[in-house]
């Protein structure tokens, strides 16, 4: 959290960042007199320094909701922009108009902003996407195929195929880099998504039944059971509840799993959006 | 003039139609049966809940202690508890909620809701009688990110609004028609309005909400019958005038320091003084440019009701840089306190702190911590605290507060303060902030774990401050509460359950899933054909509940 922040501070002073900004609204009106709206594309999608001066205008008009590294606040339904990108059908035009118009019926509201500082605020919101489809998948997909039907398909879906316990993996490659993914095959731990988190629950029968949580409420839990089962409890009917269990995905060392074969996997998902 | 918008009032738009003012004098029994129905008064107001038929103004009464003397749903029955009937608002605020408290008079509720929507409900059947809707700009600022209410004000025939642009409504209750509409501030600039407003003898008093623009806060009053204004506090003073000397000498500076009024106040009519918590200092979380305590922001003031005139204030958090606006209902009790009946004013603070002040002084008497989470080591003797992290040194409570403005409630004979705790993690990072009219300046971003995050009810005694009971909650929770006198505490938490408890024990004994979180309303309760209902908003609906019918 603090390394973010000083990313934050470091990367661009306040002083200089609110330069640039300034800078960056007269060179827009300069090139760009009144046809901005019009634009399909971002006009200062060439531009470096408008993500940098759309970050200041996000830390100032949008962080309460969105959080101050995109990434949304749950608890008020507001969504992680940094994965916005991956959703079908979305585009810089798009969020253009979604920042302008605001999202009907949502807390989200219109923004009487000049389009130059919206699309100041659309190269910053491009440049946080969480991505991995720049990078360069090295794997041979075919082979992937053959491992993710081994390995993954039992829990993982990727198109029509695969079970349900874990996430689904298609587009994963868009949302997740190649780093991350690889990570989280090798130590599942290091990071569990909401909806995943794993518990083990022990009734009043005795019977222990472990899945992932879907959701909780003071009196009841809903999970997916290890078999993909929907189920619920009322807490009333269980002797536990035990949170701190290792997350239901194996652990994948080189022996069983080697690079070469996981960069096969990768390129496989990649291939499979 | 006066007599005759009074009149008016009264008749509503018949008095100008020859043809039913004819009628009245024909039929002088329709004039007694009209005298009849002329509506609460002030005293009746005053009696607060010594007529279980009726809720008349947000807390119940003027005191703040969401405390109903109904003992008919008790700790032995409330498990059978059903819901009688919902009513679907059609309305909906993402992100907020429905934070109504309605108001209930002569069988029938006056309930307003998200967005400007307002109702009469048959409150047998749940059945409307009127529906009314606000036009609203298309541009508007604060409203826009909170476009919430939290109920109307009544005297006589008429009932009070606030709006999200920032106007004061009276309203004909019989047909939801408006009498008069008066703006409160320009909405442009970044002001709206939520609260419930207050009425007292002679007076519709409201704030306003501002505090995240570079606006300035006050509390005003109003004349019921013509929409006058009558005074006005502004809660961040002018040069010169007291409390400036907390603030740069720069009246740019003090005439945006924030400092909204967005929750409502209370009332102890036999001091004539008005309790109205204060909001945050603008910006947010940038204070550089503030420097000072910032009066009378995170304040809790009490106002000479006849003039507006301060009285006294108490800060609960000076130099604010966290956004723990201080607007809370201000509990008022008479309690013995050190061998000593003393009258005094309770506030379970957003900086997590639980206060009592002396009520007629506002001489500091006790401040404890209820979150784990905390700002400060403790508050000093003399009322101040003793800061340890002002946030930027990580894991202080969140913006939304250990709790926030969602109700408490005080339950004299036990003694026990209720309310909603938020346990909360967050970072803050100030920046220094452009002041554009019209858009929000917080002044900075915040970092809040998620990992990091639960709620819970929780009884506090009030002579110690200490935790007598709690009932946790997965998530940070924003639901509101209501005793009775029959043992029993009602709270609804963030995933949409309804919950009673035991009052002295806190064991759960009834609860019922809403289907969307319950936000910042506590639930009211009242008697109905010798039948007591207890109701709750939550989402866009409004349910109430019941024991079955024998």
């Amino acid at each position: 959290m603090s390394q973010e922040t000083k990313h934050h501070r470091g990367l661009f002073g306040q002083a200089s960042a609110i330069l640039v900004y300034t800078a960056l609204c007269h060179l827009a009106t300069a090139i760009f007199p009144q046809a901005v709206l019009a634009q399909q594309t971002n006009p200062l999608a060439s531009d470096p320094r408008a993500a940098a001066a759309g970050g200041v205008i996000f830390r100032a008009q949008c962080a309460t909701c969105h959080g101050a590294d995109a990434k949304g606040i749950s608890s008020i339904d507001a969504p992680d922009l940094t994965l916005m990108w991956t959703q079908p059908g979305m585009s810089e035009n798009r969020v253009f108009s979604r920042i302008q118009g605001g999202v009907p019926g949502s807390i989200m509201p219109s923004h009487d902003f000049p389009d130059t500082e919206i699309w100041m605020l659309v190269s910053y919101l491009r440049s946080v996407a969480v991505s991995g489809a720049t990078e360069e998948f090295r794997g041979n997909a075919e082979n992937g195929a053959g491992l993710f039907a081994d390995f993954c398909a039992d829990c993982h879906r990727v198109g029509r195929e695969g079970g349900s316990l874990g996430p689904n993996l298609g587009r994963i490659t868009l949302r997740r880099t190649q780093a991350a993914l690889r990570s989280s095959v090798r130590d599942p731990n290091s990071t569990v998504g909401r909806g995943y988190k794993p518990i083990s629950l022990t009734t009043v029968g005795g019977d222990t039944v472990l899945g992932v949580i879907k959701s909780e409420d003071a009196f009841s839990i809903q999970i997916l059971d290890s078999d993909q089962r929907l189920r619920a409890f009322l807490k009333s009917e269980l002797i536990s509840l035990d949170r701190a269990i290792a997350s239901l995905m194996p652990a994948f060392i080189e022996r069983q799993l080697s690079e070469t074969q996981l960069d096969d996997i990768l390129n496989y998902l990649h291939q499979q959006q | 003039m006066k007599q005759k918008r009074k009149l008016q009032l009264i008749l509503g738009e018949m008095f100008n139609k020859p043809f039913f003012a004819a009628f009245l004098f024909i039929f002088p029994a329709m004039v007694a049966v009209a005298q009849d129905d002329s509506g609460p008064n002030y005293g009746d107001i005053l009696q607060g809940f010594s007529d279980p038929s009726r809720w008349l103004t947000y807390s119940g009464d003027y005191s703040g202690k969401r405390h109903s003397p109904l003992t008919q749903i008790n700790t032995e029955n409330v498990a059978s508890l059903s819901p009688v009937w919902t009513f679907q608002t059609g309305t909906t605020t993402r992100g907020r909620g429905f934070e109504t408290t309605p108001l209930v008079d002569d069988g029938v509720l006056y309930v307003t809701g998200s967005n400007n929507y307002a109702w009469a409900i048959d409150a047998r059947t749940g059945r409307r009688f009127w529906q009314y809707r606000r036009n609203l700009p298309e541009d508007l600022t604060y409203g826009a990110s909170a476009p919430v209410n939290r109920g109307f004000g009544m005297l006589g025939n008429s009932l009070f609004m606030v709006t999200l642009d920032a106007h004061l409504l009276a309203f004909d209750r019989r047909n939801g028609d408006i009498l008069w509409d008066v703006e409160l501030a320009d909405y442009r600039v970044g002001y709206a309005a939520t609260g419930a407003p207050l009425v007292i003898d002679g007076m519709v008093i409201t704030g306003v909400s501002g505090g995240e623009y570079a606006t300035r806060g006050f509390i005003d009053a109003y004349d019921p019958v013509t929409g006058e204004r009558l005074w006005r506090f502004n809660t961040i003073p002018g040069p010169g005038e007291p409390g400036s000397e907390t603030w740069p000498n720069d009246p740019e500076i003090l005439a945006r320091g924030g400092g909204g009024t967005w929750m409502n106040g209370s009332y102890d009519p036999e001091l004539n003084l008005i309790y109205w918590g204060v909001g945050n200092p603008n910006p947010d979380y940038y204070g550089d440019s503030r420097p000072g305590d910032n009066l009378y922001s995170n304040s809790l003031v009490a106002l000479d009701a006849d003039t507006g005139e301060l009285q006294w204030h108490y800060q609960f958090t000076p130099h604010d840089l966290n956004d723990w606006d201080s607007n809370h209902m201000p509990v008022l009790a008479d309690i013995e306190w050190q061998g000593q009946q003393r009258r005094v004013v309770m506030v379970g603070n957003r900086n997590g702190f639980f206060y009592v002040l002396d009520r007629v002084s506002g001489e500091f008497l006790l401040g404890k911590p209820f979150t784990g989470t905390t700002w400060a080591r403790e508050i000093g003797a003399d009322g101040r605290p003793i800061v340890l992290n002002d946030g930027s040194k990580g894991c202080v409570p969140d913006p939304w507060g250990s709790t926030n403005f969602m109700p408490p409630s005080f339950y004299p004979e036990l003694g026990l303060f209720y309310l909603t705790a938020r346990e909360t993690c967050a970072t803050f990072v100030p920046e220094e902030p452009s002041l554009v009219p019209g858009q929000a300046s917080f002044g900075g971003v915040i970092f809040i774990d998620p990992e990091q995050g639960s709620g819970a009810l929780r009884a506090l005694d009030v002579q110690t401050g200490e935790l007598r009971w709690e009932f946790t909650y997965p998530s940070p929770t924003f639901g509101g509460v209501l005793t009775t006198a029959a043992g029993l505490v009602f709270a609804g938490d963030h995933e949409g359950n309804f919950m009673a408890f035991d009052a002295v024990s806190g064991e759960n004994l009834w609860h019922y899933q809403t289907g969307s979180r319950i936000w910042g309303a506590g639930a009211m309760t009242h008697l109905l054909d010798g039948r007591q209902y207890v109701l709750i908003p939550s989402g866009t609906t409004l349910t109430a509940f019941a024991l079955p019918e024998r």
